[in-house]
């Protein structure tokens, strides 16, 4: 790095770089990196979050794996992960086939984006109002003759959650997935055309191999922010200040119904800290898999 | 001809010997399609309808008749969900906090994208990984070491503990989109700039930055959309009313009224303080944030 051989432009760059740089780098050290490493740390430890924590090896791990409430809420997780992903994505690519040649798309677009960008409190409250035994769903059914059904009973309500965010998040992944298919010229899909292919082969052959890129990161953009899923589960299951039942919980209410959440807060932060850290490296497996499955040569197009 | 066909105008358009019975097959077959997609789009309208139409009616009506239109509106709901209803404080609280947080992430994350996006090398990479790590670590495993150090600080139940807090999740984020945009921006005006003996940092405000508006305007976009609608750390840091944010007033009233009988006119009143701004904010500039989402996910 010697002065000589860099430009004045490059010289003068490099007298900036750790000014510029070191606000951000200490406050994201300081307040993040460093915080999920004392989590790590702490998933070793009795910990109450104020005095100390005690050494305890792989107590908190093993005392997990026979937690019946920590398995169901690793197993809720998991149908978020895999089971609304895959309904997600699959809805997307329909859409997404559907809306490029319908009329109107702008606006549909513009509709369903609608869920993404409000409190997931507000639609949890929206969701209890459509299910509930006098509900919105269940007034419409009784003008068309239906009995009404109870849509909210203990062994629906995780359904419920789960179809609930389906319908708040495909509207956000037709859109990332048509910004991926919308820099496709339209030209391929024209030869194709003329060469007598089937609207299959060129969905087939044409549009996913494009958007494959876009589609790969979005399927590590749903896993790393379906394990944050919090809001929608608390404000729809729980009420009167209570938690929701734990058959309804996820990794991340688990984390904080096994701490400061509730009516009486259990403040097991040792515990907790263990089961956000297998959350996180369940993430960062998944991740890595899923780049490796998905990587395929870069298209220049 | 195939030469013609390859600059052919931007629009996807059937081939115009195609026989009048093959579209009508076509449009048959894409009617199931069609209509579960419109049947979806008028889901989400009607549940956005729904809420801000039942802000104007009363509990009873909300109840009994949900699919009606109020007879008279009740402007009285608006009241008070603002001043009983706790949301007038929450709504100042939640503005204030997106504000300052919003630009304070950009004015912290800009300059550092722009030294890692217009520096490549080897630590800039580095650094850059080191940042986008950020994005796949989630809120609840720092959250637990962050809460104990925020007590041993006095800033639980603090907005200016919620500000910083809310400044240090956006910063990945932050960095990760404008780092991408900085690269993207030509280099001659730079060495331009330092060719004419311009310092690195006036370089930076005079040029760069502006250039780089509509990257930051995004940026300060998205990070305000989630922070308005941020419920785990506001949950887990606040605890007293005056100190509320939007969602935390909705998640208290929605829950009082399970143990006192609902006034639901109210509740969805406030449900309307919380999402007219964003949707005002989404119909003013839904463009730069979907192309900002994309942008992020594009890369």
């Amino acid at each position: 790095m010697s002065a000589t051989t860099r430009s004045p432009l490059e010289r003068r760059r490099g007298r900036i770089f750790a000014p510029f740089l070191a606000p951000a780098l200490a406050l994201y050290t300081a307040l993040f990196i460093g915080p999920t490493l004392y989590s790590l740390y702490t998933s070793f430890t009795d910990w109450d979050g104020i005095n100390s924590p005690q050494w305890a090896g792989t107590r908190n791990y093993s005392q997990l794996l026979n937690d019946p409430a920590f398995r169901s809420a690793f197993g809720n997780t998991l149908k978020i992960v895999f089971g609304v992903g895959a309904a997600i994505f699959v809805l997307s690519f329909g859409f997404m086939l559907m809306l490029r040649e319908m009329r109107g798309r702008r606006v549909i677009r513009g509709v369903i984006f609608l869920p993404h960008i409000v409190s997931s409190v507000v639609l949890a409250i929206f969701w209890g109002v459509l299910l509930s035994l006098d509900g919105l769903l269940n007034q419409a059914l009784d003008g068309i003759g239906i009995d009404p059904v109870e849509w909210l009973r203990p062994g629906w309500t995780m359904s419920a959650v789960l179809v609930a965010l389906v319908w708040i998040n495909t509207g956000y992944y037709v859109t990332i997935l048509m910004a991926g298919v919308d820099r496709i010229p339209v030209s391929f899909y024209e030869a194709a055309r003329l060469d007598g292919t089937n609207a299959w082969q060129r969905f087939r052959y044409v549009t996913l191999p494009l958007s494959w890129d876009v589609t790969a990161a979005a399927a590590v953009l749903w896993t790393i922010t379906s394990v944050k899923i919090f809001e929608f589960i608390l404000a729809f299951g729980g009420n009167q200040g209570a938690l929701p039942p734990t058959y309804q919980w996820n990794n991340a209410m688990f984390v904080y119904g096994e701490t400061v959440g509730g009516i009486t807060p259990v403040n097991q932060f040792g515990y907790a800290a263990a089961s956000a850290v297998t959350t996180l490296v369940f993430v960062a497996v998944l991740v890595i898999v899923l780049r490796r499955l998905m990587r395929r040569e870069p298209l220049q197009f | 001809m195939t030469t013609t066909v390859a600059t052919q105008p931007a629009e996807p358009r059937a081939p115009a010997r195609t026989p009048r019975r093959r579209r009508l097959a076509r449009v048959l077959a894409r009617l199931p399609g069609t209509t579960a997609v419109w049947l979806f789009t008028g889901f989400c309208l009607f549940a956005f309808a729904f809420m801000l139409i039942s802000s104007f009616k009363a509990s009873r009506d909300i109840l009994e008749r949900p699919w009606s239109l109020p007879a008279t509106p009740r402007f009285e709901n608006w009241a008070t969900a603002w001043n009983d209803g706790g949301f007038g404080p929450a709504f100042i609280n939640s503005t204030v906090l997106v504000v300052t947080a919003s630009a304070v992430t950009v004015v912290i994350a800009g300059p550092a994208a722009y030294v890692l996006g217009r520096r490549p090398g080897r630590l800039s990479n580095g650094l850059n990984l080191y940042f986008v790590l950020g994005l796949g670590i989630p809120v609840q495993v720092m959250v637990l070491p962050l809460y104990a150090l925020m007590n041993s600080l006095e800033l639980i139940n603090s907005l200016f503990g919620l500000f910083v807090l809310y400044v240090v999740v956006s910063l990945p984020f932050t960095v990760f989109l404008l780092t991408s945009f900085f690269a993207s921006l030509p280099a001659e005006l730079e060495e331009a700039a330092a060719l004419d003996g311009v310092s690195a940092a006036m370089t930076f405000w005079r040029i760069m930055l502006p250039l780089a508006r509509g990257g930051l305007l995004t940026a300060t976009l998205l990070n305000a959309m989630g922070i308005w609608n941020e419920t785990l750390l506001a949950l887990m840091f606040i605890q007293t009313n005056d100190k509320f944010t939007l969602p935390l007033a909705l998640l208290n009233y929605f829950q009082q009224q399970q143990f006192t009988g609902a006034d639901f006119g109210a509740l969805f009143a406030g449900v309307s303080i919380s999402i007219l701004p964003m949707i005002g904010l989404y119909a003013w500039l839904g463009r730069r944030i979907t192309e900002g989402i994309t942008m992020g996910a594009g890369k």
